[in-house]
């Protein structure tokens, strides 16, 4: 193979420009002072030794010339060396390799053969073959999480056992848990305490790292690489065309509920406009095969979105939907979405109250009605045995304190209006007998805990007329909630415990929190809605904002979105799944028809995370065949739809192009070049003080 | 007396040990005058060799009346003849000779100075010649253990500047010294012309002949290195080379193979060659080497 050259020069003035150096070095050595003069009693015996020499004079002068030699040798390779030789081959340089291989939904692309994984798994089995002996690799596969296939060895069979062994999942790609992972082996950081000195441990290891991926994931702008030396690899043709459909969902119709509506966005990541036919399909359990029932033709311009909509007329109580796009592009599985209709389920709400509040009223509208049950209870009755024991098994899905506030906090979300969650107790769950007031309750928590870091709730000072600052409006709580004409009497801002969110913010302090408690979510209104006396203490109650969050309250804390909107995740994603009323365990059945049983572990929430697969999973109780509910996975992710590769990849401060293996590594020569410049320099030394011809 | 070398050329002990040696010939000489030395031809002495009847002619100091009292007849008592003997030491005094540490020329004039010390002790008849010898200035016909000084004092005059070929001197000396004896000629045969015509000089004047090849260690082993021009002290020839393995093994060669040459040269014709080398002593030189090839004893 020949080599190339890195140059600025064209190959005369290369040539040229090489030429002078030797010629001045041949100069100098024939206007150098030639020889010693030595004064020896007879050269008698000298002539007659060199007369024999002579006869070779030639080979003589040559060997004569052998310091000039070297010396425009070494001038040579200096001027080789300036001119950066290089090879163009797959040899790996280095001698710690690390492989990076992208396994989300992505790479199962069929832009390149077979698939991108597979090309992916090529490229790595050709880099392992040119690994040297003595060179160690490790191979990870991640998608949005890291695997670790094969820990750092030399053994080449096993780590092409191990690349072959390989198989691509439908996840995300998220690069961020697995950069630790191997920059963690290549950067020393872990020490060791022994006593009270602390001991660096690890050395430093570098590493080549080599990313076989399309790019796709979000940047990991905090990332120092450290020893680590990336190549990335773009996997991928940059002309890919795909259509996905990124979102699927089915809603109950606002207007008439027995009817459903099936809403799906599908988005064009090609260059040209696509037109394609979406059918919808109802896979029913009872029949054989699907249904179609419904169908449109869609045009998706390119780099453009497109919403469709099915209206499905007749009793759907349950099923599963299934959109498909006819097209053939260069990833399938995008091309279809599942949704999953729930027989409705109604949540199950209590409301502790004195009575006559405007809370009732909103509760009891014909939008929550539906949705919701709705029981009232006094906060006289909050101490009842009976009551204990439903909160305690997590019988209702939110129970709504009004100026009142339980002993114990029950097993579901809850809402406080004017009063704060009682601190947590630190032995024993019973519930005591005595009725705690809310402004006992309040009192003792802030003078325990001082006002800067709460571990919960702490009401403070009652302030008069708080003026409200800021709504976060992005929390599902607080959409579509206008408080602007909202005054307030008398308030007690709130200090959230760590991990909570202020929902309303006002120039006293927080008015509204969210903080999550186990796996509920407490929400602390900071001011009543009414006052001791009776008297109203806002006009919230009367504006339209406070029905929108008596809505949303319903929707967010009684979990009434997930039940019929969102019961749709993406593949490795955690499914929780909550039943009514506490059962001992659920059967899931994923799309593959195997069964998983999950035993009760904590009250009616049952966690299930063998979602790999796209499809309709359905979950049944205990021994009972009937199908309680059903959620599906899809993969709705623009950013592993959009299969064009990235060439640029940007992690940490460090921007790394894209290498495409195919275009081979450069291997420069002139370090070599260089050190065989330092060989024959030492050899000529060698010669000049020793004078010996070899 | 002029002293030019800060040391004598001979030293008291090693006069001491030179004392007891004595200059040998393989060959019958004549000596012009009766010296220490017991010759064998019969003469005058007090040493008693044989009897012969008596020829008319015969010194009758000789006749042994005794014998001819008891027989009758007359017969000549014979004696061994003491004699002395000629010794010459021929110099090289060419520049080339001025070279080494110590310079082969002091080395050669040592050595001289030892040998015809040793001659003097027995009453030899020791003369000291350079090869370039003016004709008009011969050196002088030493006798006598009183003459050392005289020798050192001549040797010390001499200078190693008389560059005339070795055949040229030679020759020089042949002419002027016909007389039979030991001839020791100390030079390192560096000359150009070689050296045969002039051996062969000495091979008529049927001396007994020791040729004494002087080489310093630095020319026996050269320490030189890098691009040397080489310049003759004699007649400022040149040969330029470059130091190298090959060429020192080619020096060593040529310098073994004219060794050789000469000795092969010299034993062929019946004379002595030994070669020596600065760094041996003197003393040692004449006590070990030279009384092993059998000029001493």
């Amino acid at each position: 193979m020949w080599p190339t050259w890195i140059s600025p020069f064209t190959w005369w003035q290369g040539i040229i420009f090489a030429a002078v150096p030797p010629a001045v070095v041949i100069a100098l050595y024939f206007l150098k002072l030639r020889r010693h003069p030595l004064e020896v009693p007879s050269t008698y015996l000298w002539h007659r030794a060199i007369e024999d020499l002579h006869v070779n004079s030639l080979w003589q002068r040559l060997r004569q010339s052998l310091l000039l030699f070297l010396q425009l040798l070494i001038l040579l390779l200096v001027i080789l060396a300036l001119f950066r030789p290089g090879w163009r081959g797959t040899e790996l340089l280095g001698d710690r390799f690390i492989f990076l291989i992208d396994t989300s939904a992505s790479m199962n692309a069929t832009d390149v053969e077979p698939t991108r994984l597979e090309f992916a798994k090529k490229r790595v089995d050709e880099l392992i073959a040119s690994m040297k002996s003595g060179d160690v690799a490790m191979v990870v596969s991640f998608s949005d999480e890291p695997h670790v296939e094969q820990a750092f060895t030399d053994n080449r069979r096993q780590l092409r056992k191990k690349v072959a062994a390989i198989r691509p999942t439908n996840r995300r790609s998220d690069l961020t848990k697995s950069l630790p992972i191997v920059a963690g082996l290549a950067n020393p950081g872990r020490s060791s305490t022994t006593g009270t000195d602390d001991i660096q441990v690890a050395t430093a290891q570098p590493a080549n790292l080599y990313i076989f991926s399309d790019g796709r994931f979000d940047s990991v702008p905090e990332f120092d690489m450290g020893n680590l030396d990336p190549t990335y690899v773009p996997i991928g043709e940059g002309q890919s065309n795909n259509l996905a459909i990124t979102a699927f969902n089915v809603q109950r119709n606002q207007e008439t509920l027995d009817q459903l509506q099936a809403f799906a966005s599908i988005e064009n990541f090609g260059d040209e406009p696509v037109t394609v036919t979406a059918s919808l399909y109802l896979d029913d359990d009872s029949a054989d095969s699907a249904v179609i029932r419904d169908a449109a033709e869609v045009t998706v311009e390119p780099g453009k979105e497109k919403g469709v909509q099915f209206d499905l007329t007749g009793e759907l109580e349950e099923g599963i939907l299934r959109l498909e796009l006819d097209e053939t592009d260069h990833l399938q599985l995008d091309n279809r979405a599942y949704a999953v209709i729930n027989p409705p389920r109604e949540v199950n709400i209590l409301l502790v109250t004195s009575g006559g509040g405007s809370l009732e009223q909103v509760l009891s509208t014909g939008g929550i009605a539906d949705m919701a049950q709705v029981s009232i209870m006094a906060p006289s009755q909050l101490s009842q045995q009976q009551h204990l024991e439903s909160a305690a098994a997590g019988a209702y899905d939110l129970i709504i304190y009004d100026a009142c506030a339980p002993a114990v906090m029950p097993r579901c979300n809850t809402l406080f209006i004017g009063t704060v969650p009682p601190a947590p107790k630190v032995v024993g769950t019973e519930a005591t007998e005595e009725e705690p007031s809310p402004a006992e309750e309040a009192e003792p928590a802030a003078v325990e805990d001082g006002a800067d870091s709460p571990i919960h709730w702490v009401a403070s000072e009652v302030t008069i007329e708080p003026i409200i600052v800021d709504v976060a409006q992005t929390h599902p709580l607080m959409q579509y909630i206008e408080l602007s004409d909202v005054l307030i009497l008398e308030a007690t801002p709130l200090l959230v415990p760590p991990g909570g969110t202020t929902l309303i913010d006002s120039d006293a302090g927080t008015l509204l929190g969210i903080a999550p408690r186990d796996s509920f979510e407490d929400v602390v209104l900071g001011f009543e809605l009414v006052s001791g006396e009776g008297d109203p203490n806002t006009n919230w109650p009367i504006r339209r904002s406070f029905a929108i969050f008596a809505l949303n309250i319903v929707h967010y804390l009684g979990g009434a979105t997930i039940e019929l909107e969102t019961a749709t995740i993406r593949p490795g994603d955690t499914m929780t799944i909550r039943t009514e009323g506490p059962v001992p365990s659920i059967r899931i059945t994923d799309p593959d028809n195997q069964t998983t049983i999950l035993k009760q572990e904590n009250a009616d929430t049952f966690l299930y995370n063998e979602t790999e697969q796209f499809g309709a999973y359905a979950v049944r109780q205990d021994d009972k065949d009937e199908i309680t509910q059903r959620f599906s996975v899809n993969l709705f992710d623009t950013n592993e739809s959009n299969i064009r590769p990235i060439e640029k990849l940007k992690i940490g401060a460090e921007k790394i192009t894209g290498e495409r293996v195919w275009q081979p590594l450069r291997r420069e020569a002139w370090k070599y070049l260089l050190l065989l410049v330092l060989c024959v320099l030492l050899f000529e030394w060698y010669i000049y003080n020793r004078r010996v011809y070899l | 007396m002029a002293t030019t070398t800060p040391e004598p050329l001979l030293s008291p002990e090693m006069l001491a040990q030179l004392e007891r040696l004595e200059l040998v010939s393989r060959k019958i000489f004549r000596g012009r005058m009766k010296g220490e030395r017991r010759s064998r031809r019969k003469g005058q002495s007090v040493e008693f060799a044989d009897f012969r009847p008596y020829v008319q002619g015969d010194d009758l100091r000789f006749i042994d009346w005794n014998l001819y009292a008891r027989l009758d007849r007359l017969f000549l008592k014979l004696f061994l003849e003491e004699e002395d003997l000629h010794f010459f030491s021929l110099i090289d005094a060419s520049a080339s000779m001025d070279f080494g540490e110590p310079s082969k020329f002091l080395y050669a004039k040592r050595l001289a100075a030892a040998l015809g010390f040793i001659g003097l002790c027995r009453a030899d008849r020791v003369k000291i010649e350079t090869l370039g010898q003016a004709v008009a200035n011969p050196g002088p016909t030493l006798r006598g253990r009183r003459s050392l000084w005289r020798m050192q004092e001549y040797l010390e005059g001499v200078q190693a500047d008389q560059n005339v070929s070795l055949l040229d001197g030679v020759k020089n000396f042949c002419i002027r010294n016909h007389g039979k004896g030991i001839l020791v000629l100390i030079t390192d045969l560096m000359d150009k012309q070689g050296y045969e015509k002039a051996f062969k000089y000495l091979m008529a004047q049927q001396m007994d002949v020791y040729i004494i090849h002087l080489l310093s260690p630095e020319e026996l082993e050269p320490d030189v290195s890098g691009d040397l021009r080489l310049v003759d002290c004699e007649d400022a020839d040149v040969a330029e080379i470059t130091v190298s393995r090959p060429l020192m093994q080619r020096y060593r060669q040529t310098l073994n193979a004219f060794v050789d040459g000469a000795r092969q040269y010299c034993s062929r014709r019946g004379m002595t060659y030994m070669l020596a080398s600065t760094e041996t002593p003197v003393d040692q030189l004449v006590s070990n080497y030279l009384r092993q090839r059998g000029l001493v004893r």
